[in-house]
């Protein structure tokens, strides 16, 4: 019985890996259709970045945020004091939270309280929607603004997000702001990656062995190793996947990242010490190092200060006057 | 139908060989055989290594494909014999370990492990398989202390009922810990879903110790278990003592059940068909079913797991769901293909 329970469990897992798979595809279209509609419109948005129309009230002043890059950006624009409601990984990632903020299940939200509160607006993730039904239907129909963000896949598209949410709110200058500081910092770190002759190969850890999980092309986070002048050694792959172990040796990655901070108290160490990894390049080198997990994890603006890590860990001399 | 088994065996045997060698030869990695046997020639003969072959090669046969496959294996055997050995006792078609909360058990201590991030002074790398273990086998060995103070002769019914009871308490017990620590969830769930991934030679040696030990010391009870297929009552006018018998093999099976999901995570399935196809082939009697079917599962297994980490290379899948996958059609064949011509 257990045990068919849990095929089962993996089953579903397995589907519910696909079908995100098929959502974000979706929404990239979506998404160049809500870029058109912003260019119209400057300061409040009509579209949602998942495309569907929303009218953003004049006045904002109270927020529910359900997703920690969004909640981010929010306090990163001086919102702390505004926001009523956060999902519950949310107070770890973004600082200025009311100690006393409601928290809500980010993929079981109380609808009832998140009604009871009269949020202004309330910005959710895709990770809300799985499944198919759009579980803030009530909360549309209660005339409260739902801003959905689904997980950006590229640097293009988390720039939009950030500044989408700043319009949402009526910041639209700050907002700008932030991504002039990206813009800034990706240009600096490509003016020196395009200067590498020979691109170093990078194998970025999610997850580490015995549950080795990376990622191929069509995920920012490969982006960003192109940028800094390197090469995924997954690159002939797309989107994230488990990997199998001997592949990721016989990949022999220059370098190894890993932005695991829960598996293992040194995440380094465990690399530098793996059984069979001896002879891989990075191992040998030393050259594996520890990228912040909130910076590389969540897609906002602070994703250039994992760039910044990355650039430093991949090429240290190349990189070492970038601060 | 003596000698006929025997001959069985020895395919069995050679089926065992076969899918050990296929589990070494392929992988997401293409190494040409004659390089791994030139691998395995200088680790286990120190044979002059051949020039042609790269260092990392010899990592990835040696230190990471090796161990895996043959942890595989003897999880593998581990699940089917114990799976046998409780259908047999319990006298149900449906029972093994996991039925008694082996599994559930399991998941919770490494759910507590996980969660309160805590290890173990001087075995640091083993905390979490051993605190799988010990809840595991808590587990079990609670049910069988509740299921007998509620009924002195120990009935099959009443063991499996209380598995099933305190199976449902704990996995309610691992579902409230992982509601209220969502951001362990998916570290939680990769492990009951099973991998062989990353297992070292320290643990395949605790694998094989255990293993042997186990499935000998079951082996020394096959005629009590031929017995007790007859019904209890049968074997108690035989002179079985059921009742310490059944304890027993229980606490042995679940002991090898525990060690192998430590290991490896809940990987099911096996241990419910290699008993019922080894059956099948080889009749009732526990002196070839017992031995035949953690063979049989060893090797499925081993196939199992080169199948996952292979068909979308350098992909992986999760080792239990493929097990299912292929090994529910093959039941189903060898289940029901003499049906016909009856």
């Amino acid at each position: 019985m257990k045990k068919r329970m849990g095929i089962l469990a993996a089953l579903f897992l397995a589907a519910g890996l696909t079908a995100c798979g098929g959502n974000t595809a979706g929404n990239e279209e979506s998404v160049s259709q809500a870029q058109t509609a912003e260019s119209a419109d400057v300061t409040r948005p009509q579209e949602d970045r998942a495309g569907n129309p929303i009218t953003v009230p004049e006045e904002v002043d109270s927020i529910i945020s359900l997703a920690p890059a969004t909640t981010q950006i929010l306090c990163d624009l001086g919102l702390a004091d505004e926001i009523v409601a956060v999902d519950t990984n949310s107070p770890q990632y973004a600082e200025g939270l009311a100690e006393d903020v409601m928290q809500f299940d980010m993929m079981e939200p109380d609808l009832e309280q998140i009604l009871n509160a009269q949020p202004d607006i309330i910005f959710v993730s895709n990770m809300s929607s799985q499944g198919g039904d759009d579980i803030f239907a009530g909360i549309r129909e209660a005339g409260i603004c739902v801003a959905e963000i689904p997980t950006s896949n590229t640097i293009e598209d988390v720039k939009k997000d950030v500044q989408f949410t700043a319009d949402c709110v009526g910041k639209s200058e700050e907002g700008a702001a932030l991504v002039e500081g990206m813009e800034a910092v990706i240009d600096e770190v490509s003016a020196i990656g395009q200067t590498m002759e020979e691109k170093k190969t990078v194998l970025f850890e999610i997850s580490p062995v015995p549950y080795l999980y990376s990622f191929g092309t069509g995920v920012y986070l490969n982006e960003m190793i192109e940028l800094i002048g390197a090469q995924n050694v997954l690159a002939d792959q797309e989107g994230w996947l488990s990997v199998t172990e001997e592949s990721a040796v016989a990949a022999n990655p220059d370098v190894i990242l890993t932005s695991d901070n829960f598996s293992n108290e040194d995440p380094v160490a465990e690399i530098l010490g793996r059984a069979g990894w001896e002879n891989v390049t990075a191992v040998k080198d030393g050259a594996v190092a520890y990228i912040d997990n909130a910076a590389s994890s969540l897609p906002n603006h602070h994703i250039v200060d994992a760039l910044k890590e990355m650039a430093k860990a991949v090429y240290p001399e190349e990189y070492a006057g970038l601060n | 139908m003596k000698r006929k088994n025997l001959l069985r065996v020895w395919i069995v045997l050679v089926a065992c060989i076969l899918a050990l060698a296929a589990g070494i030869g392929i992988g997401s990695v293409m190494i040409f055989p004659a390089d791994i046997l030139g691998i395995l020639g200088n680790k286990l003969f120190s044979l002059p290594l051949p020039a042609a072959v790269e260092a990392s090669e010899v990592s990835i046969v040696w230190s990471i494909r090796f161990p895996r496959c043959l942890s595989a294996f003897l999880a593998g055997a581990a699940l089917s014999a114990s799976g046998t050995v409780m259908q047999s006792i319990l006298r149900n078609p449906l029972a093994s370990s996991y039925t008694l909360g082996v599994s559930s058990g399991a998941s919770l201590g490494a759910a507590v492990v996980i969660v309160a991030g805590f290890t173990l002074p001087l075995a640091g790398a083993l905390t979490l398989p051993l605190f799988g273990f010990v809840f595991g086998l808590g587990t079990v060995l609670a049910v069988i202390g509740f299921a007998s103070r509620m009924d002195r002769g120990l009935e099959n019914q009443t063991i499996i009922l209380t598995g099933m009871v305190f199976s449902l308490f704990v996995n309610a017990c691992m579902t409230l810990l992982s509601v209220l620590h969502q951001n362990y969830m998916q570290q939680l769930i990769r492990w009951q879903m099973g991998s062989f991934s990353g297992n070292s030679w320290e643990q395949v040696g605790i694998l094989a110790v255990v293993m042997a030990a186990g499935v000998l010391y079951l082996c020394r009870f096959t005629r009590q278990m031929d017995m007790m297929t007859f019904g209890e009552e049968a074997a108690r006018t035989m002179g079985v003592d059921t009742k310490r018998a059944k304890l027993k093999l229980i606490v042995a099976a679940s002991l090898l059940t525990g060690t192998a999901v430590c290991f490896t995570g809940t990987v099911g399935f096996i241990d419910l068909i290699a008993p019922h196809v080894t059956r099948r082939v080889f009749g009732p009697a526990h002196k070839y079913v017992l031995p035949v079917s953690a063979l049989f599962g060893g090797a499925f297994m081993v196939l199992a797991d080169t199948l996952a980490r292979t068909v979308l290379a350098p992909a992986e899948l999760p080792v239990g769901a493929v097990t299912a996958l292929i090994g529910a059609p093959f039941f189903a064949w060898v289940y029901f293909k003499g049906r016909g011509k009856a």
